[in-house]
Order: structure tokens, then C-alpha cells, then sequence
């Protein structure tokens, strides 16, 4: 639900986390952003940093410059200046990132686990199965339909948590129990609500259905992206895949290693709620691609 | 020119205090010192900023050859360090000639040690902090641990004087007998947990596991309750009581991942699908960064505006006034 109130929690002597609902309805995520934005273009003092997701915002400050409840004032301030959440309008750049639905990789990282850890099917074939898809083809299909917000970018550097914007491709699956050990860098993952793309190649639980050749963060400034800044999305950004198979995906991941390859992320829209809703609410969710 | 990696030690990292801020929005933790009440005071020994770049060493420290005169001073944890063989004390400025070699053994107390050179650590800064995260390989030296061979650059300055010490009473306290009693604050989910619960939280000795970093202290104790909030949620919560829909995390939040609760340390992960119950205020990480392995933690609850208090306590001791009486001014030959 959606709170009269959002919430105040303290998170230890320098954190709070501010809390707009106990759900993921995607209303919630767009009042994070919505504040987010707010406080960085008030320079809120005091304020050091925010750390936004699906229903909340942690609020990062310094008690010698602002007391705790001097914040929670402000923060409530910033929060009713938003106003409807229909109202808001967010920055938002829109990024087509390549990617091949059931690649050799991830096949090989579920196989591996499957054999050391859990038997199961192939993740692609699950993942379209427990949604009613008739293949994983259609899978790719509708994943690849749809623009996916990016909720935030967190948890290790570079990293999108994504939800489908179009109702006629969410899809939804059960995370890996026990997690995986290791996850190929690139795999996108889908699990609950959320599309992920990993950037380490670390453990993980999301359902892995495709890869992409392209790095999301890059900090030595390789790529001609990563010359003025170090992650390529930011929260209320988009990302649209773009099906790609395995020549294109060889030919793209040369032009990465050779320091050549250019990023496409269009900049001139900002994302309204309203017409958002409004076109949301014009389909019929029940239809897939 | 600076020092010469002969031995890294266990883990051995260039940071800076307060660390990398402001990039959580890029899934970037802080990182920085853990006791940075030490770091701090190692600074200020050899007339830097208390924030100034400077060395951490966990567990077993580095073996590194001067290439030039130096000025240092180490503080936390007692590596029974030598200067050219001959014993080092902590909690002092002391003069490290070039062609001396600075060898650190193991940590006898406490665990982590810290190294200030007069002027800093100059390596490049990465998103306005020299401090290392190794898991986004940056900042420090090539964004990782020390490495045999690698140079440690410091920034010129003009000598200080050697022998700077502190006034009693300004340093952290030394660890006593293998408990600590660790301050937390309640939240941001302490209603997910039931009364009996959170008093077993704060009765129980809880063991500082060996699987512990910098991304988290890991601890083992008795299992946790719930209350209906973690029970009976919207099925996009998850399935166990302890996951909830992915939200930022707190540094120094206690993170309970099933049933076993982990401190998010430094370098942790920015976000996940579990709750935090309390967090370890800043205040009281010092600790943490000098405890080892089975020793015990007993937490105790705190207010946000006590812990604050303490936090700014901490801050008024880690400055110059904290230096023993006449050597105040002493800093530049």
C-alpha cells in the first residue's frame, strides 16, 4: 500500500531511510525519484547523499550540519512540493542496450549450477514455462518489447534494477534458493518483478536469460562513454534490449575490447507519470507479444 | 617517490576518511577506514589532515622500504613493527630514514593497523576519494591491496617533527578480554522483529565469525522471532521473514540474511532484499575494526541523538589539540 504519511526510519547516526509505501507498485519508486531529485536540486543542508529504490529513499546526512529532526522536516517539505505522483516529470534518457536471449554463456553458468548445487532446466525455458510463454523465444520476444525503468542503480557498481514499463510484458519468477556462487559479467537476470544486468561476476539469484557484450560501468574512462562519467545509467533512466545474435554479439564485443564501440542513449525526453498512467491504463495486459 | 611494497601483508589498502561520498547513485559503498577514530589519529600525529590518505592493515600488516625520509606514525592494532629490527611504538610520530625498511608482523591485539605518512598517500583520486574498493577495482594503488613491488607515491612536504604524542584519554580504549559492548541504534526494521526477539538481540553474546571483511562482519548467535510484519507480507517481499523488496542500505546496518545477521561494513553492497533490524552507528566502528575472530559482541541500544553525541566526541579528539602538551606547534621544521 501506498502510506497516508511516508515514514521516517533511522538508519544509525547518519542514515535515514524514508519509506512511501510497502509494496512495488511503481508509484512508489517514482516518489523516491521524485524526492531524490528534489533534494539534489535543493542542496538540502547537510544532505550528503541519497540512495534510492522500489518504495523508498535512504537519506544519507551529517548530524553536525543538520539534527534529525530538522531533516525530517525538510525531507516532509521537499516531499509535499512534489505534490500527485501523476504530477511528476523526471529526467529520463533512454538507452539501447544489445543483447543475446539464450547465449552459450549463461547456459553454461545454469548448467554449472545445476551439476554442483540444484538440478534444474535450462532458465530461459523456466522462466517462459511458469508465465504461461509458449517458448523462450516468445520470452525474448516480450522481454525485449517493452522500455524497463531503471528503479536504481545499486547494489555493486553500474548495476540497474529494472521493472517492465509495459504491463503486456512483465513477467515474474522465483529467485535461485540456494543463490548461485557465481554469475557470468553481462548476464541479465530476471527475478520477482525485476530485470538486472550484472556487473561483477559475483553470486546472485535472478533466473539468467540472455547476455550483453557491453560494460555498464567502467572506471579507467576506456569507452568514449565513460569519459565524463563512471556508470552508463542513472536511476529513471530506460533501457530498451535489442536482440542481437551471435555474430553481432562477437562483432560488438570486439569493438569493447578495442576501445571503439559507442554507446546509443538519447537525452531529450523527460518521463511524465500522467501520460505514463494514462497509456498504461489504454492496454490490455492480458495481450503479449 | 615514497616507500617500496616488500611484502603486502594480509590486506593492505590506501584509504582516506571519510571515504567515497555522494556515489551511492552509481552502486558505490563508501569504503574508507573502518576505525577511523585510529586513522584519524594517525594523521594527526604526523600533522595531516585527520582525513588524509594513509595505509589500513588487517590482520597481518606489510613489510615496505623507505626510498626517501619520511615522517610516520601508526596507531590501532599492535603489529609488533620494527623499524631496521629494532621495535616501533604505536601512537607516535617517528622519523623512517631513506634505505630503512618498516616490518609488520601479525596483529597481537585488536586487528587492524593503521599507517599515516607526514603528507599523504598521493595516488589519483577516483570520484573525489583515494580510498580502495576492491570489488569496483578503484582508488588505492591500481584499485586493490598492496602488492610486492608496487610503490606507495607520498606528497612532498617540508620535514615534521618525529616524536609528536597524544595527551592521555584521546585514543579508543584498549580492547578488553575479547567482549566488546557495541552501541546500536533501533531501525530501520526493528518492528519486523518481535519483543522477544529484540530482547534476545540484546541479552545474547553474539560471535565475531571468521567470515568477516569489509564488505560485512558476519556473527553467530541465537536465532531471531518475528512479527507479523515479516510473516504476513505482500508476496514481493519474498519467503522468508528476513527478505523484503530490495531497498538501500544503511552502513552499518545489521543485515539479517536468513537468520544470520551480518554488519554491512565499508565496502558493502549499497542495496538488497533483506532487512536491517538496527545499525552499528558511526560511533562505535572503531570497535569493529579492531575485533578478531570469536571474540564476542554485546549490543547495546543507544538513541540517534546519543550516538550523534558520541560521534561528535570522537571527531573533537581526532585534532591537533589532541596532541601532548609543547608539541602542538612542532609540525614544521
Amino acid at each position: 500500500m501506498i502510506f497516508d504519511e511516508p515514514r521516517f526510519l533511522p538508519g544509525g547516526d547518519t542514515f535515514v531511510l524514508v519509506q512511501f509505501g510497502d509494496d512495488a507498485r511503481i508509484d512508489l519508486n517514482f516518489m523516491a525519484l521524485g524526492l531524490t531529485a528534489a533534494l539534489r536540486e535543493d542542496r538540502t543542508k547537510g544532505v550528503i547523499d541519497t540512495n534510492p529504490s522500489y518504495n523508498s529513499v535512504v537519506v544519507e546526512y551529517d548530524p553536525d550540519l543538520i539534527g534529525a529532526d530538522d531533516l525530517e522536516r525538510e525531507l516532509r517539505r521537499l516531499i509535499e512540493g512534489l505534490g500527485p505522483v501523476e504530477d511528476l516529470e523526471l529526467e529520463s534518457r533512454l538507452a539501447y542496450l544489445p543483447v543475446m536471449y539464450r547465449d552459450p554463456w549463461t547456459k553454461a553458468c545454469v548448467e554449472d549450477y545445476a551439476e554442483r548445487i540444484a538440478p534444474r532446466e535450462g532458465d530461459p525455458e523456466f522462466v517462459a514455462r511458469i508465465n504461461g510463454l509458449e517458448d523462450a523465444a516468445q520470452l525474448a520476444r516480450v522481454h525485449s518489447g517493452t522500455e524497463h525503468w531503471v528503479v536504481a542503480v545499486c547494489s555493486t557498481p553500474g548495476l540497474p534494477l529494472m521493472v517492465a514499463l509495459d504491463p503486456r510484458c512483465a513477467i515474474t519468477s522465483p529467485k535461485y534458493n540456494p543463490p548461485r556462487t557465481w554469475t557470468t559479467l553481462g548476464a541479465i537476470g530476471v527475478g520477482g518483478l525485476s530485470t538486472s544486468i550484472y556487473t561483477t561476476p559475483g553470486p546472485g539469484g535472478y533466473n539468467l536469460i540472455g547476455r550483453t557484450p557491453v560494460p555498464l560501468w567502467d572506471t579507467q574512462a576506456r569507452l568514449p562513454a565513460y569519459r565524463d562519467r563512471v556508470v552508463l545509467l542513472d536511476a529513471a533512466d530506460r533501457v530498451k534490449f535489442v536482440p542481437v545474435e551471435r555474430e553481432e554479439f562477437d562483432y560488438i564485443e570486439s569493438r569493447v575490447a578495442d576501445g571503439t564501440y559507442t554507446f546509443n542513449v538519447t537525452g531529450y525526453q523527460r518521463f511524465s507519470v500522467r501520460a505514463y498512467k494514462a497509456w498504461a491504463a489504454s492496454l490490455d495486459a492480458s495481450e503479449r507479444f | 617517490m615514497g616507500f617500496t611494497v616488500i611484502k603486502g601483508g594480509l590486506e593492505t589498502t590506501v584509504q582516506d576518511y571519510p571515504g567515497r561520498k555522494g556515489a551511492f547513485g552509481m552502486g558505490f559503498p563508501p569504503s574508507g577506514p573502518i576505525d577511523h577514530w585510529s586513522f584519524r589519529l594517525a594523521n594527526v600525529l604526523v600533522g595531516n589532515p585527520p582525513g588524509a590518505a594513509a595505509l589500513e592493515c588487517a590482520f597481518i600488516g606489510p613489510v615496505l622500504r623507505a626510498d626517501r625520509d619520511a615522517v610516520i606514525a601508526l596507531t590501532g592494532a599492535d603489529m609488533k613493527a620494527t623499524l631496521d629490527g629494532a621495535p616501533v611504538p604505536l601512537w607516535e610520530s617517528i622519523a623512517v630514514h631513506a634505505g630503512q625498511t618498516l616490518a609488520l608482523g601479525s596483529a597481537v591485539t585488536g586487528a587492524r593497523t593503521y599507517i599515516a605518512f607526514a603528507g599523504g598517500i598521493e595516488v589519483a583520486p577516483f570520484l573525489e576519494s583515494r580510498a580502495t574498493f576492491v570489488i569496483g577495482a578503484c582508488g588505492g594503488l591500481e584499485g586493490a591491496a598492496l602488492k610486492e613491488g608496487q610503490s606507495i607515491p607520498l606528497r612532498d612536504v617540508g620535514a615534521t617533527a618525529p616524536s609528536r604524542r597524544l595527551r592521555d584519554g584521546v585514543r579508543p580504549p584498549s580492547p578488553a578480554g575479547g567482549v566488546w559492548e557495541i552501541e546500536v541504534v533501533a531501525g530501520p526494521n526493528d518492528d519486523w522483529i518481535d519483543e522477544a526477539g529484540k530482547r534476545r538481540f540484546l541479552t545474547s553474546d553474539w560471535r565475531l565469525s571468521s567470515k568477516s571483511n569489509r564488505v560485512g562482519f558476519r556473527l553467530d548467535g541465537p536465532d531471531w522471532t518475528f512479527t507479523a510484519k515479516a510473516t504476513d507480507k505482500a508476496p514481493e517481499n519474498g519467503e522468508h521473514p528476513s527478505n523484503v523488496i530490495d531497498h538501500g542500505y544503511p552502513i552499518g546496518a545489521i543485515n539479517l540474511c536468513g537468520q544470520t545477521p551480518i554488519i554491512l561494513m565499508v565496502d558493502t553492497l549499497t542495496l538488497g532484499g533483506f532487512i536491517n533490524p538496527y545499525t552499528v552507528p558511526t560511533c562505535a566502528w572503531w570497535k569493529l575494526g579492531q575485533s578478531r575472530p570469536n571474540e564476542i559482541y554485546r549490543f547495546r541500544e543507544v538513541t540517534v541523538a546519543a550516538a550523534q553525541a558520541e560521534r561528535r566526541r570522537i571527531a573533537t579528539l581526532c585534532t591537533e589539540d589532541s596532541l601532548a602538551p609543547g608539541e602542538q606547534d612542532g609540525g614544521r621544521a
